[in-house]
């Protein structure tokens, strides 16, 4: 299946099933809303293959580039039907399992997720650590049963809806920093485990503190090689940067032509609308590049730090547009687009946090890309 | 030519244009072949050469060449008038008596007793390209912000036409999507230099004990100057693969704007010696500055963008996911 081919026939597949496709609640919709309409049309996707394509056969996938993928989530996010946000855990946690998972576990599990039975979450950040990611303290301690986990992680997005969760854990002295890090594909439901949602500014409970007490995880469910998890923490931040960024960028595409719709005449000014829209299509250039060297098999590293400097300020520049064209929506109204538009202005807030803040990304770029040695 | 040819041509260019400037390096790029490589595929040639013409802070009359190209003029070694500053309007007005001539000369009409004149006598109808006798033309060199471009302003009134020929509107936006490109290449060649002297300095400057390049004060500041290069450049590598006019007016914008980024961070972090004429610093500066102003400025485009959105209320279909490398359509 190519692209062009892919393209028209879910273009086609989506024009006929708009309607069921369409979500139910108004606006944004409240998160179980979201999560709900999320897996409705993950199932339809799946079932109708187009959720398969761009995966491998032995993950219940129909093989295909990548690219294929991130059609998907363009063309679903560009016409309204699912939001980006908690379909990007598919495509950071799915590409992970599959390099680093046991081939029975991985075709076990990745089905389900892709098939929007599951949602999965992702521990990484701790109250501790948070962008020191090495210096991580939930503990993974070896008994002759299997792991035994116990810390506290935080951040956690979808932790309350989620079955699985993929979790960085550390099973080397404290000083092992990077070198004694394991990483583990943990059952939600284990006793000892216990979810706190946390109340974001925007309204939502997006992400979770999850506290860990002496939970016990199978040996098989170790990713990749013990003390080597950070491979794996390598491996999946740049899945947060490739085809997930892709879909967000064809989210941001929509959200402006919407205010360019609604925007009342005079409001903005023709410097500052140029500006947002040429900072997107930078970014949806330089990602489309990504996409290509993700489907040419390249590993992806440090320069996807790059593409999300250009997300963060290129969502920052579309909602602060937003913001100014559509004050009384993001100010003033009840209304559930204005509401839209108003949590939406206040996540695009964490786009320079999420997913390692615009510092450490450009710490990233000073010593990987221009390599301009040790900070300190 | 077969891949490892063309790989040969390319490094040859890059070294071209790496050693030499002004006449030898137009001598240089002629003996290569860069202007036959420009008739095959123009906007290949023009992605070889400007980058690292810009990188090094060299100067040639390929800007001319290309806008030939663009017209349709075959391989051409002569000269063209380049729009005003900060336009991207033909140069040229019909009117009577004569052409009515307000435009720009690069150093190859220095040299030419006949140059090109593309006008017309209505925006957006056809346009005429005029050979033109330079005598008839009022030729004053520019000093200015950048001395070493060698530029020429040109002026003239009621000008005669040795000959004419007529061309759609078309040739001249074709002319104007190569131009923008070669320019942007150009800045973003200079851009990527003013970053290499920054970068260099950052390391070899030693104060408390260590050299700056270990701040975060100066790290970040390269960093943002790295991202905003790599962005105007993936923007300018689209257009070579797919161009368009709305493309190429990004890539302009773009990469005008990321070589006034570069400037302000690159400056910042050279400090003290970076103000110096001594230093190569201010050479990119002046170069990037003027460049920026030829077939339309970041800040002009930027707005015209604005205005078109505003009017249109939508955004264009732009970059669509399809393999840019198997779909373009690199010839004209």
């Amino acid at each position: 299946m190519d692209l062009a081919a892919f393209r028209k026939g879910l273009d086609d597949w989506l024009a006929e099933h708009d309607r069921d496709l369409a979500p139910e609640h108004e606006g944004l919709g409240t998160l179980d809303e979201r999560v709900a309409q999320l897996a409705k049309v993950k199932r339809r996707c799946f079932d109708a293959g187009w959720m398969r394509w761009g995966w491998p056969e032995r993950v219940g996938g129909l093989a295909g580039s990548p690219i294929l993928r991130a059609y998907l989530g363009e063309a679903l996010t560009a016409r309204d039907i699912v939001e980006p946000d908690v379909y990007s855990m598919t495509e950071v946690l799915a590409p992970t399992m599959i390099d680093f998972a046991a081939t029975e576990l991985a075709a076990e599990v990745v089905p389900r997720l892709l098939r929007g039975d599951e949602i999965w979450c992702q521990g990484f950040s701790e109250p501790g650590t948070g962008s020191n990611l090495a210096s991580l303290a939930c503990r993974a301690t070896r008994t002759d049963g299997g792991w035994r986990v116990t810390g506290q992680k935080v951040w956690t997005s979808y932790a309350q809806y989620a079955s699985h969760c993929v979790l960085l854990t550390r099973t080397g002295t404290q000083e092992s920093a990077h070198h004694g890090i394991t990483a583990l594909f943990v059952d939600m439901d284990s006793a000892g485990i216990t979810v706190r949602p946390l109340r974001t500014m925007h309204g939502s409970d997006e992400f979770s503190e999850v506290f860990f007490d002496d939970v016990a995880v199978p040996f098989e469910r170790t990713l990749g090689e013990v003390d080597q998890g950070w491979a794996v923490a390598m491996d999946l931040l740049p899945y947060e940067r490739s085809t997930s960024l892709w879909h967000r960028c064809a989210y941001l595409q929509r959200r402006l032509e919407r205010l360019l719709a609604i925007v009342p005449s005079g409001v903005l000014g023709a410097a500052e609308v140029g500006d947002a829209a040429q900072r997107l299509i930078a970014l949806r250039a330089r990602s489309r590049a990504t996409q290509y060297r993700l489907a040419g098999g390249e590993q992806l590293g440090p320069e996807t730090s790059i593409d999300k400097m250009l997300l963060s300020t290129a969502e920052q520049a579309v909602m602060d547009l937003a913001a100014r064209g559509l004050s009384p929506e993001v100010l003033i109204r009840d209304d559930a687009p204005s509401e839209r538009w108003r949590a939406e202005y206040l996540y695009s807030r964490a786009a320079s946090i999420y997913g390692g803040t615009t510092e450490i990304q450009r710490n990233i770029i000073a010593r990987r890309l221009l390599d301009l040695g040790d900070d300190r | 030519m077969d891949a490892a040819e063309f790989e040969l041509f390319q490094r040859s260019v890059r070294q071209a244009a790496a050693d030499h400037t002004a006449d030898a390096l137009d001598a240089a790029l002629a003996d290569l072949g860069w202007p036959d490589a420009l008739s095959d595929d123009p906007y290949t040639a023009v992605s070889i050469l400007f980058p690292v013409q810009g990188a090094a802070n060299a100067i040639s009359s390929a800007l001319d060449q290309v806008v030939a190209n663009g017209l349709g003029l075959g391989p051409w070694t002569g000269a063209v008038v380049l729009p005003r500053l900060g336009t991207s309007t033909v140069p040229g007005t019909a009117v009577d008596d004569g052409l009515s001539v307000r435009g720009l000369g690069t150093r190859a009409l220095a040299r030419s007793d006949t140059v090109f004149v593309v006008a017309t006598a209505d925006p957006g109808d056809s346009c005429t390209v005029a050979a033109v006798a330079v005598a008839d033309l009022r030729i004053e060199p520019v000093r200015g912000m950048d001395p070493d471009l060698d530029l020429v302003q040109v002026n003239g009134d009621g000008v005669g036409c040795r000959r004419q020929t007529d061309s759609p509107a078309s040739a001249w936006r074709t002319s104007v999507v190569l131009a923008r490109l070669a320019v942007s290449y150009e800045m973003l060649g200079a851009a990527q230099a003013m970053l290499a002297l920054a970068r260099e300095h950052a390391l070899d400057r030693v104060q408390y004990g260590g050299p700056i390049s270990r701040f975060q004060a100066v790290r970040h500041r390269l960093a943002d100057t790295l991202v905003a290069i790599e962005a105007a450049a993936a923007v300018a590598d689209a257009t070579r693969q797919a161009p368009s006019p709305e493309l190429a007016t990004l890539a302009k914008s773009l990469a005008g704007e990321s070589a006034l980024t570069a400037a302000r961070h690159c400056q910042q972090v050279l400090a003290g010696i970076g103000f110096t004429a001594e230093h190569a610093f201010h050479r990119y500066f002046r170069r990037m500055l003027l460049l920026d102003q030829l077939f339309g400025s970041a800040h002009a485009l930027t707005a015209e963008l604005g205005e078109k959105l505003l009017r249109s209320r939508a955004l264009p279909a732009l970059l669509p996911l399809d393999d840019p490398v198997t779909t373009g359509t690199r010839a004209r």
